[in-house]
């Protein structure tokens, strides 16, 4: 597990590197990477929020496509992704000692069985990046062409930039991570947020951004997946697969957890 | 073969050099580390000065730079909270030194166990691969899991100086406000890593030197090195509303515990009658002692995960002021800016590895607690043998003649929940600190992310 811890690649390590950006037929990309939120920020934005934030906060980064000509622009950040976190409480997941936990825990402890501030803390999102009302975007059937981006295209600008994460009190991990690649004609970006709930649940609800610089085409798709964790480990068990390393790793786990959720929208802009 | 003696420092010399000792050592140091911990109590004693760490997550380097800026074992006494594996790509290595100096100098450094410090834990998060990986078998992870099974649960720090020693470090050049003078008694000190000092305040200092050391804090936390904390100078300022009016105060223990308090555990005592010789359990009170958190609430709470609990500053006030105590120290959470103090300072997390994970861009602390001159006042209990019931040092009744019903007649107002007062001055605190080591000493690839034709 050298290369990657928790599926998080492991040059994602250069905090402080300040607005890196790249401009293509007037599409302009900026990624910004900096340290975790410092305790006043946190405080700032756990007012705004409602909710308390993941413990490790990247509040300041962001990545950016914007369309200079048409003042088209998506933009993905860790605050628009945590205002889409469900903050009532009612599709809070439970870990999955809780019920024994619980049980004993309600005979020793009669007055303390409320639950304080309750919300989503698996920090599952829809997020599917903040973009403006004009140009809209409509929905479409038209698939990103992924033999165009299988194509070993020279990059010309690569960066993934964490936006948050959390260990969940080491009851598995959450966190949303974006990657964009370049190429002479097209860009792929990849927002995804990846969740494991140990025991209970994995999720992984990705978007992917694509752009043809030449016709201005631009296509989002979502696609979230979502399966049992039990039901995960044994489809794994079934192989020859290192599991616990599978159950790290988004990339290789997305081909055992079916899609629940698809939707793609399309804009061309001029 | 044994390890012992020269062996030991031996070993002690490969694991600075960041590379594992063979098999067969481990399994002698883990027997001797055993024999070892198994005398200590659940809550150890510690003398002050002493300097506390937190969670240290297998970042090897990290700790070398710890060790750089606080001071080498043994000339620098150290009390590590926990979370000595895990994340990190040198768990290993960063256990098994610290395990190695623990032999080797057994009163000058105290390791107490961390929610990390487990067989289910570690299968999940790292160290148990990291085994795998560089012995090709499970036996090195199971004899350090052993070892684990009887590490402490706490300590109890005891004979801390109520002020801090003024320290010769010259002032940060970011620093443009005036210090407190260090002819006062210095409660809070913040020094970066090469010693200077960014943040200073003094104990029962004016509104004006309060004001001055909280716009030295902004001053310092804005600029490039800026690790110290608006939020954690804050805290210390609040401190000294609710301070005793005299001058000069002993200060109670200090309580050291990775993660915080439980609910089935309303005094020290009751953390020492635990049969902690087991792996880390789902529930029970040695499980709060390792996973619980502090939290902006009243009483206790749940927490939303659906285990585990939160406590709130009214907990904490009444269980030191039950047990005496100045302060609580804990670690088990990432702060950015490497220490926390919470609820009028009477908790504090002390966060020991910067850069967390290699990507949090955090700096870590340590927090260095001074000795009390007067040392007089602290006594052993007759059953307190260090070594054998693990009692160690208590708090004597060096409250003068009187002490005893000053200390029921507080008790009692306690007890019926006023405003709960500082029972005692806290420590002075000298919080040290540091980055993360540079990138080129820890053999790791470049920070520049590598591109791929992902999909």
């Amino acid at each position: 597990m050298m290369s990657s811890l928790n599926g998080a690649p492991l040059d994602t390590a250069a905090p402080g590197h300040v607005d890196t950006s790249i401009t293509k037929d007037g599409f302009k990309i900026t990624t910004r990477k900096l340290p975790i939120l410092k305790a006043g920020p946190i405080e700032e934005m756990t007012k705004k929020l409602g909710i308390t934030p993941p413990e490790m906060i990247f509040g300041d980064n962001f990545m950016r496509i914007e369309h200079v000509p048409s003042g088209w622009s998506i933009d993905f950040n860790a605050f628009d992704a945590l205002d889409r976190v469900d903050k009532t409480g009612d599709s809070m997941l439970k870990v999955s000692y809780s019920k024994e936990w619980q049980q004993n825990r309600q005979k020793q402890f009669e007055d303390i069985k409320e639950v304080v501030k309750p919300f989503d803390w698996s920090y599952s999102t829809d997020y599917k990046g903040t973009t403006p009302d004009q140009p809209a975007m409509q929905p479409t059937d038209a698939p990103i062409p992924l033999a165009l981006l299988k194509r070993p295209d020279p990059i010309h600008f690569f960066d993934d930039v964490m936006l948050y994460e959390d260990e969940l009190a080491d009851n598995g991990i959450a966190m949303f991570s974006c990657k964009i690649r370049v190429m002479p004609a097209r860009l792929l970006l990849l927002a995804r947020f990846f969740m494991r709930l140990d025991d209970v649940v994995f999720r992984i609800r990705d978007t992917r951004v694509f752009v043809e610089f030449a016709t201005g085409e631009v296509i989002k798709e979502y696609t979230a997946r979502e399966e049992k964790y039990e039901t995960v480990r044994k489809t794994l068990a079934g192989t020859r697969e290192d599991v616990l390393s599978i159950m790290r790793d988004p990339n290789r786990l997305a081909e055992f957890i079916p899609v629940i959720e698809k939707s793609s929208d399309r804009v061309v802009l001029k | 073969m044994s390890i012992g003696g020269s062996d030991l420092d031996r070993a002690i010399t490969q694991l600075r050099a960041c590379r594992p000792i063979p098999e067969n050592q481990v399994r002698e140091l883990c027997y001797k580390a055993r024999e070892l911990l198994i005398e200590e109590g659940n809550v150890v004693g510690v003398d002050a000065p002493v300097t506390i760490c937190g969670d240290i997550h297998g970042q090897f380097h990290d700790l070398m730079e710890l060790f750089r800026v606080g001071g080498d074992v043994p000339d620098t006494n150290y009390l590590f909270m926990g979370d000595f594996v895990d994340r990190g790509f040198y768990s290993l290595e960063s256990f098994l030194l610290l395990l190695c100096l623990k032999v080797r100098y057994p009163d000058r450094i105290t390791l107490i166990r961390g929610n990390h410090e487990s067989r289910q834990i570690t299968t999940v998060y790292g160290f148990y691969d990291e085994c795998l990986r560089k012995y090709g078998s499970a036996n090195v992870w199971r004899y350090c899991c052993e070892v684990f099974d009887y590490l402490a649960l706490g300590a109890l720090v005891s004979g801390a100086a109520t002020a801090l020693e003024p320290t010769d470090g010259p002032i940060a050049d970011n620093v443009t406000v005036d210090l407190p003078d260090p002819e006062q008694d210095i409660e809070i000190e913040t020094l970066n890593a090469n010693g200077e000092v960014m943040f200073r305040y003094a104990r029962n200092g004016d509104s004006q030197s309060s004001a001055t050391s909280q716009g030295n804090s902004n001053a310092a936390s804005s600029s490039p090195v800026g690790p110290t904390p608006s939020r954690s100078g804050a805290a210390g300022t609040g401190a000294t509303s609710s301070v005793n009016g005299s001058a000069r105060n002993d200060t109670g223990a200090i309580l050291c515990v990775h993660g915080g308090l439980s609910p089935l555990i309303d005094s020290i005592d009751k953390i020492r009658l635990l049969d902690r010789k087991q792996e880390v359990p789902h529930e029970g009170a040695m499980c709060d002692l390792l996973w619980s958190d502090p939290d902006e609430i009243d009483g206790w709470g749940l927490s939303p995960r659906g285990a585990g609990f939160l406590f709130g500053a009214d907990i904490v006030k009444c269980f030191n002021y039950k047990n005496d105590l100045s302060l609580i120290a804990r670690a088990h959470q990432l702060v950015m800016e490497g220490f926390k103090e919470m609820f009028d300072s009477t908790i504090v997390t002390v966060w020991s590895a910067p850069n967390y994970c290699y990507r949090c861009g955090n700096v870590a602390a340590i927090l260095e607690l001074g000795e009390d001159g007067s040392n007089a006042g602290f006594v052993r209990r007759s059953n307190g043998d260090r070594a054998g019931g693990g009692r160690g040092w208590i708090l004597g009744s060096n409250a003068g003649p009187n002490g005893t019903s000053n200390e029921e007649n507080r008790r009692l107002s306690s007890v019926l929940g006023e405003s709960m007062q500082r029972p005692r001055d806290g420590p002075g605190r000298r919080y040290r600190v540091f980055e993360a080591a540079p990138q080129d000493s820890r053999g790791m690839p470049a920070k520049k992310p590598v591109a791929d034709y992902f999909l």
